[in-house]
């Protein structure tokens, strides 16, 4: 599977992540909602003007959010490829806590309100509210759906769904949304008689609508038109460590990088249904290229199975676990089990000096040791093993030891990847051996 | 803020609700909390020589000194606006809201209890002195300015 590529590119100046800017965007959208309700509201009189005031900056931030929410995961490359797949999710899961917590504020505080005004039982205007007022009903479904999603993703219930279960709940978000937009406009304050506001409001719902249907729709359609990717071959590197090669054309169009990753759907065998993040676990070639997976049970460990010929649908490339993030000419990659993949493949293209420390339980369960062998020899690059003792002890991976076998550490780039809980201790320690913050690199499917 | 990094997300949350709540706490609390007399963004009695609009003089008296009178068509955000009032010897004895919003739902809800308040108002200040109803803002400042109108005319 070793191929030589072109010689390393020298070390450019790290490319400065759009996070920031994004943030502050996302929160000066939040201000300006606020302002909404600020410059259309004259004065707040006795307890249910602050009531229906305070629910109506609840709904105004609700209704931003769910704008904010669905663009987050339209998978735009801005987002996906500059500020990481992993962590715009973790955008999308706060945002989508924080919208949780402000539609039963929205409700309570509108229909107490009102009923204060009207000097009617809270019942009685919740009736009158939902059955009466325009495009309510229709709010009020989009309503129950919304809490549906957020009940299935919470932690506790994430952990007793299908994946499959979770998702297809989650996709019903869209039409939730599109459901409790129209009220917003009909019965909100700030919009009613507001033109301009009218306008910035649809203008808001429909760029996110125009993001989903390009970056989500339209995008993979073309990509998989236009490259028509299909199983080649699929080779055991390990136990339960399976590669799998898919053959296409033009791949090198895509302009995948080491350290990315597509969502892949592998048509028929009863797989088609889901769709799941494996990284490249060798730079691209323009026909083919290479992922590799552990067997942990459904969908991995039907990736084995794979016959030639299955046809295949990728989403992609995504993630920004790349050699962009570099920011010295040293770099350490540390990989945990079945993390060596994107570390497999920027072991082999990042520039300057690297490192490979690569954690697996035995010598049998490292996968794919000879390529990285070759790649050593080749780039005079160092691989070190982290193994169990003959006794099952753990190796000693502090920043002490880590310190004393990786010289100058702290002047490195760490680019880590591997269970959630490995990478999480190496976190701690390369920040007690020294090295900063923005130094890490890391990326993880998991939330 | 590093992924790697220790936090739960339940600390996160309950931090985003508790800013969420002060900061609305405090945006009300900057709000006025009376309702100014002129202050409000209700626009002027728009062409006021518009039909119907001026109901001035068209108050019909009878012999027992009872005479009718109809104020102004003021354009509330909402909605137009008008009364007319019935004076017997002097004395406001009846206001009707001729005109008033009705373009959906919540706008009957609130004039279905903001109505009969100020016309409740209305009779015991006997002038358009009154108080602004709490929800039904823009209906009472287009009550008032109607009901003056209608004032107006009846004594000149």
């Amino acid at each position: 599977m070793t191929t030589v590529y072109a010689p390393p590119r020298r070390s450019a100046p790290a490319r400065h992540s759009p996070a920031g800017a994004v943030l502050a965007l996302l929160w000066a959208g939040a201000a300006g909602v606020v302002a909404l309700w600020w410059a259309d509201t004259g004065s707040v009189v006795g307890a249910a003007g602050r009531l229906t005031g305070a629910g109506r900056i609840a709904g105004l931030l609700c209704g931003y959010a769910c704008a904010v929410l669905v663009g987050l995961m339209a998978r735009v490359p801005l987002l996906e490829r500059r500020i990481g797949s992993d962590r715009v999710a973790r955008w999308h899961a706060m945002a989508g806590r924080y919208t949780i917590c402000l539609l039963p504020a929205h409700i309570v505080l509108i229909l107490l309100g009102y009923a204060a005004q009207d000097r009617a039982s809270v019942w009685h205007e919740t009736v009158t509210v939902v059955l009466d007022y325009p495009d309510m009903l229709k709010a009020t479904f989009g309503t129950v759906v919304l809490f549906a999603v957020g009940i299935t993703s919470a932690r506790a219930a994430r952990r007793r769904l299908s994946y499959e279960f979770w998702y297809y709940v989650h996709l019903l978000t869209y039409g939730a949304v599109f459901l409790a937009f129209f009220h917003q406009l009909t019965l909100g304050n700030e919009f009613n008689g507001h033109p301009v506001a009218t306008a910035a409001w649809y203008a808001l719902y429909l760029g996110v609508a125009a993001l989903v249907l390009w970056f989500r729709v339209l995008t993979p359609v073309r990509l998989n038109l236009r490259h028509r990717l299909r199983v080649e071959s699929v080779h055991q590197e390990a136990p339960d460590v399976y590669s799998v090669v898919v053959r296409g054309r033009r791949l090198h169009e895509l302009d995948a990088r080491a350290g990315q990753f597509f969502r892949w759907r592998f048509l028929g065998q009863g797989m088609g249904w889901t769709s799941t993040p494996y990284s490249l676990s060798a730079p691209p070639r323009p026909e083919q290229m290479r992922i590799t997976v552990k067997a942990l049970g459904g969908h991995s460990a039907a990736v084995s199975l794979l016959r030639p010929g299955t046809r295949v649908w990728a989403e992609g490339p995504y993630g920004s676990l790349t050699a962009d993030r570099q920011s010295s000419p040293k770099s350490l990659l540390i990989a945990g089990g079945v993390g060596i993949t994107p570390m497999r493949a920027l072991f082999e293209t990042l520039p300057g000096e690297v490192t490979l420390l690569y954690r697996a339980r035995t010598a049998a369960d490292l996968a794919l040791g000879a390529e990285l062998e070759a790649i050593a020899n080749w780039r005079r690059a160092k691989v070190l093993y982290a193994l169990n003792g003959p006794d099952g002890r753990r190796p000693d991976l502090t920043a002490r030891t880590l310190r004393a076998t990786v010289p100058d550490l702290a002047g490195h780039d760490v680019y880590l990847c591997g269970p959630h809980g490995f990478a999480r201790e190496m976190y701690d320690q390369l920040r007690a051996a020294g090295v900063p913050d923005r130094r890490i690199h890391h990326e993880s499917f998991e939330l | 803020m590093h992924a790697l990094r220790k936090n739960s997300p339940l600390r996160r949350i309950v931090l985003a609700s508790a800013a969420t709540v002060s900061g609305m706490v405090l945006l009300l609390s900057l709000k006025p909390h009376s309702t100014p007399e002129t202050a409000l963004a209700v626009p002027a009695p728009s062409s006021s020589s518009g039909a119907g609009t001026s109901g001035g003089s068209s108050g019909g008296s009878s012999a027992s000194g009872t005479r009718t009178v109809t104020g102004d068509t003021i354009q509330t955000r909402w909605g137009p606006v008008q009364v007319r009032i019935t004076l017997k010897g002097g004395r406001l004895t009846e206001v009707t809201a001729v005109q008033y919003p009705t373009d959906n739902p919540r706008d009957q809800e609130i004039n279905s209890f903001a109505l009969p308040r100020l016309r409740s108002e209305a009779l015991q200040a006997q002038s358009a002195n009154i108080d602004t109803v709490s929800g039904a803002t823009y209906t009472s400042d287009g009550y008032r300015q109607s009901l003056q109108s209608a004032l107006d005319s009846a004594g000149g």
